[in-house]
């Protein structure tokens, strides 16, 4: 009896990495069984080959932005970095004949915007997301101009080859590379933990010796540089920038980050792992399902329902509290 | 005794969290008329049971019966209508919103028509509730955040308790009182008592036990251990046989420091020269080496902001924090240069509570943890073990979450995450706040130990006993201002300082 309340009790503790790991590997198991019967299995070279560019660029922005979400905080600038950085490194692409110089740029820019978003909420006492919402709109407004003053709705890049982008292995090796960076500096330096002790209690964190203003910086620096990896995979995957790029891409991080069981709340529970698996459940159920006869305008649904029994699990609150 | 009518009855409960075992097995009756006092150290299950009874978690198994029928409420509210009501240690009030709306929420149907609430009717009903409990100086329209922990606390009394309150059990909540409160409080009790109904009072505070109870049931480890009658609570070490049921063990009669000389080290590790912020004008103090100083005063007088900015965490108009030639302007300045901070809000702001023990102790020393950038978990964990060890905190492993601890288990670990860190100063903002007596005596011969090795400790408390108790030199504020300073000696007596309070 004693072991069966500690199994349960250690079920119910671990009751958000379970649905999120449940339902990466419920898909795994339904597409590997199904889709042979619809004809091409998803296990197929072509498949997986769409699969990980479906995946690359959410699962890349997502791993950083687990730094910002642990802090209990959001971001919704990100997709109009995308689009910005994405046309920097085309019109700079272009004129320079590198990438070295636009990524610099591009990395320069996101710092700056770190700044804006880590520090002004903290400065101004204002909800963190103010400061991000603002950064998108004068970032729609930059990219809009831009793309008028070009006299296009859409730029390629001319002046090199971008075939490189478009490998599923090298897809591979800069996402391990990445998770392994990030999972470094989020729990084994002091950067990481002192975000998710901010997401746990500010205060407790301040009166701990933490320097919020800092430390949410960062965390916004390293959200901010993943974007920019991010960015080069989905301006490298087209070799274009249009002025819509980007569009929404911080609604795929969010998703993501749910389904793979990050509380929203940030804090102690917040994992690396979550945004892997969050990005990877999303982008099966979007190759898999039509492989399985589901006309895409049925697939929000059953995408919707899938996102609705994880959520219902992962983000209940489960604060029990015991009385001294 | 036992052919008076019981009015509440709680057969064979048992409570579990996971594999803490909270209550076992335990049986309680309750009369009516009487003032039951529960008596436990922490942890000892005597908030769990009457949480179950108040519906605040149900029991893992077992079954109550009240006013003779089945009992099982499914929440406070239902509970609360059914007539047993329960006031917490910690701030339960909605912040943002009238003091009558906080009255009666949960309520609002008996003042609406049609859907829509008739403030007029509610603001003079809250006000003659308010008069009622005979803290008219509170007026029902103005928002709650306007009035301080204390006057929260009664408006939460006000709230819990009316005519259809059976039982009224009273958690820890005078700790947060001053004695005009807490006379409020004890006459609400004796006259519930006197109206044949029941109430239930927990503290740890013994004396008040003694005053106010008709019977005392002590707890040990989730156990009821026994009960004392009210001749048995007359004797004239009543006190005594209750701590030691309560602890299990004699803990002696040491209690706070036995030596009576004012003592320190010439040097000076801290120093708050002529600082001014806010209603503070102009204070001055010299915390020594091996010293430690006591701060005490009513809970509005400033102590607790004269320690928030000993921390750094105040903005200075003037003057400043000192600490071996440097300035102290913020929370790491201060950790950097050897210097702790306990803040009396525990569970807001000293302790992360979603956070499990081991992430709470390491937090201020993972800088010094650091192999470049490196942070060994092994290191952290050892860090860790260590203190849960020193300090004998009651816990599964560093892993348990802080919120599943008790009140003096949590504080332990405040404790533990400064001398982790190996700080030299420390501030304490009301130490033992919700402690029991076990673990207060373990702080106090831990602060003892802590002036012996030279650490200088900066104690401020509403505890004038502890106070008189431990502090080398006691500083008494009233209204912002230094008032009086004491000197340690063995016939310092609350009553000499009491009148440099009020």
């Amino acid at each position: 009896m004693e072991g069966k309340q500690t199994h349960l009790a250690w079920i119910k503790d671990h009751s958000a990495n379970l649905a999120a790991y449940g339902g990466v590997v419920f898909c795994v198991v339904f597409f590997t069984i199904l889709t042979p019967m619809f004809g091409e299995s998803i296990w197929s070279a072509r498949k997986l080959e769409t699969l990980m560019s479906n995946v690359i660029v959410t699962a890349l922005m997502s791993v950083g932005a687990v730094f910002v979400y642990s802090l209990g905080n959001m971001d919704i600038s990100i997709g109009r970095q995308v689009g910005l950085y994405a046309t920097i490194m085309v019109v700079l692409g272009n004129s320079t004949g590198s990438l070295v110089v636009p990524i610099l740029v591009c990395l320069l820019l996101s710092v700056v915007f770190a700044v804006i978003n880590g520090a002004t909420g903290e400065v101004l006492h204002i909800h963190p997301i103010i400061p991000s919402l603002v950064v998108m709109f004068v970032l729609t407004g930059v990219n809009s101009m831009l793309f008028v003053n070009m006299n296009t709705r859409n730029i390629s890049l001319t002046s090199m080859g971008h075939e490189i982008f478009k490998s599923p292995i090298l897809m591979l090796v800069v996402l391990v590379a990445e998770v392994l960076i990030v999972s470094y500096l989020f729990n084994f330096t002091k950067y990481g933990k002192y975000a998710k002790a901010i997401g746990a209690n500010q205060v407790s964190a301040q009166q701990s010796g933490v320097n919020l203003i800092k430390y949410k910086v960062i965390a916004y620096i390293v959200m901010g540089v993943c974007v920019v990896v991010a960015s080069v995979f989905q301006m490298g995957y087209t070799g274009a920038a249009a002025d819509a790029t980007g569009t929404g891409f911080e609604m795929n991080v969010m998703v993501a980050l749910i389904l793979g069981g990050m509380p929203l709340s940030g804090g102690m529970r917040s994992k690396v792992s979550c945004a892997v698996v969050g990005a990877f459940t999303f982008a099966l159920l979007d190759v898999g399902l039509p492989m399985i006869g589901i006309a895409a305008r049925n697939t929000y649904i059953i995408k919707a329902v899938i996102f609705l029994i994880v959520v219902l699990i992962t983000c209940r609150k489960k604060d029990g509290v015991l009385p001294r | 005794m036992e052919n008076r009518e019981v009015l509440f009855e709680v057969i064979h409960m048992h409570k579990a969290f996971g594999p803490t075992i909270a209550l076992k097995d335990v049986s309680l009756k309750l009369f009516r008329g009487e003032i039951r006092g529960l008596v436990g150290e922490n942890g000892s299950g005597k908030s769990t049971i009457m949480s179950i009874a108040a519906g605040m978690q149900p029991p893992s198994s077992g079954e109550m019966r009240f006013k003779g029928e089945p009992w099982s409420p499914a929440g406070m509210v239902q509970a609360q209508r059914g007539g047993i009501a329960m006031i917490l240690q910690e701030a339960n009030t909605i912040p943002g919103v009238s003091v009558a709306q906080n009255i009666f929420a949960g309520r609002e149907d008996e003042f609406s028509r049609f859907g829509m609430v008739n403030m007029k009717k509610m603001y003079q009903a809250a006000d003659r509730v308010l008069e009622k409990f005979g803290i008219a100086h509170i007026h029902s329209r103005d928002t709650i955040d306007k009035y301080n922990f204390e006057d929260r606390k009664l408006i939460e009394i006000t709230r819990c308790v009316n005519d259809d309150t059976e039982i009224l059990v009273v958690d820890e909540t005078t700790t947060a009182l001053s004695q005009q409160g807490r006379e409020i409080l004890y006459k609400l009790m004796h006259d519930m008592a006197e109206r044949g109904k029941s109430v239930v009072f927990i503290s740890h505070d013994i004396d008040e036990i003694l005053l106010h109870c008709d019977v005392v049931t002590v707890l040990r480890d989730g156990d009821i251990i026994d009960h004392l009658s009210r001749e048995a609570m007359n004797a004239p070490d009543a006190a005594k046989t209750i701590r030691y049921l309560m602890v299990g063990r004699d803990i002696g009669e040491k209690y706070y420091r036995e030596d009576f000389t004012p003592s320190c080290q010439e040097e000076v590790a801290l120093e708050l020269k002529n600082i001014s912020f806010g209603p503070i004008r102009d204070f001055s103090l010299q915390l020594h080496k091996g010293e430690i100083v006591g701060m005490g005063g009513l809970s509005g007088c400033g102590m607790h902001e004269i320690g928030r900015a000993a921390y750094g965490l105040e903005r200075l108009e003037q003057g400043g924090v000192i600490r071996n030639g440097k300035e102290i302007k913020s929370p790491l300045q201060a950790i950097q240069s050897g210097i702790g901070y306990i803040s009396k809000n525990r569970d807001t702001e000293a302790l992360i509570l979603n956070g499990s023990i081991g992430d709470n102790i390491v937090l201020p020393s993972l800088p010094s943890l650091e192999h470049g950038t490196f942070i060994s978990p092994g290191a952290e964990h050892k860090l860790a073990d260590r203190e849960i060890e020193a300090f004998r905190i009651k816990c599964g492993s560093r892993k348990q979450y802080v919120s599943t601890l008790s009140g003096g288990n949590k504080q332990k670990v405040s404790f533990a995450k400064w001398s982790a860190k190996g700080s030299d100063v420390l501030i304490m903002d009301c130490p033992t706040r919700g402690v029991d007596v076990g673990v207060k005596q373990a702080m106090y011969s831990l602060i003892e130990e802590m002036k012996a090795q030279g650490k200088a400790i900066l104690m401020i408390s509403e505890e004038l006993a502890e106070l008189i108790g431990m502090a080398d030199r006691l500083i008494i504020l009233k209204d912002f201002q230094v008032t009086k300073t004491f000197q340690r000696s063995p016939d310092l007596k609350e009553t000499d300082i009491i009148e440099y309070m009020v």
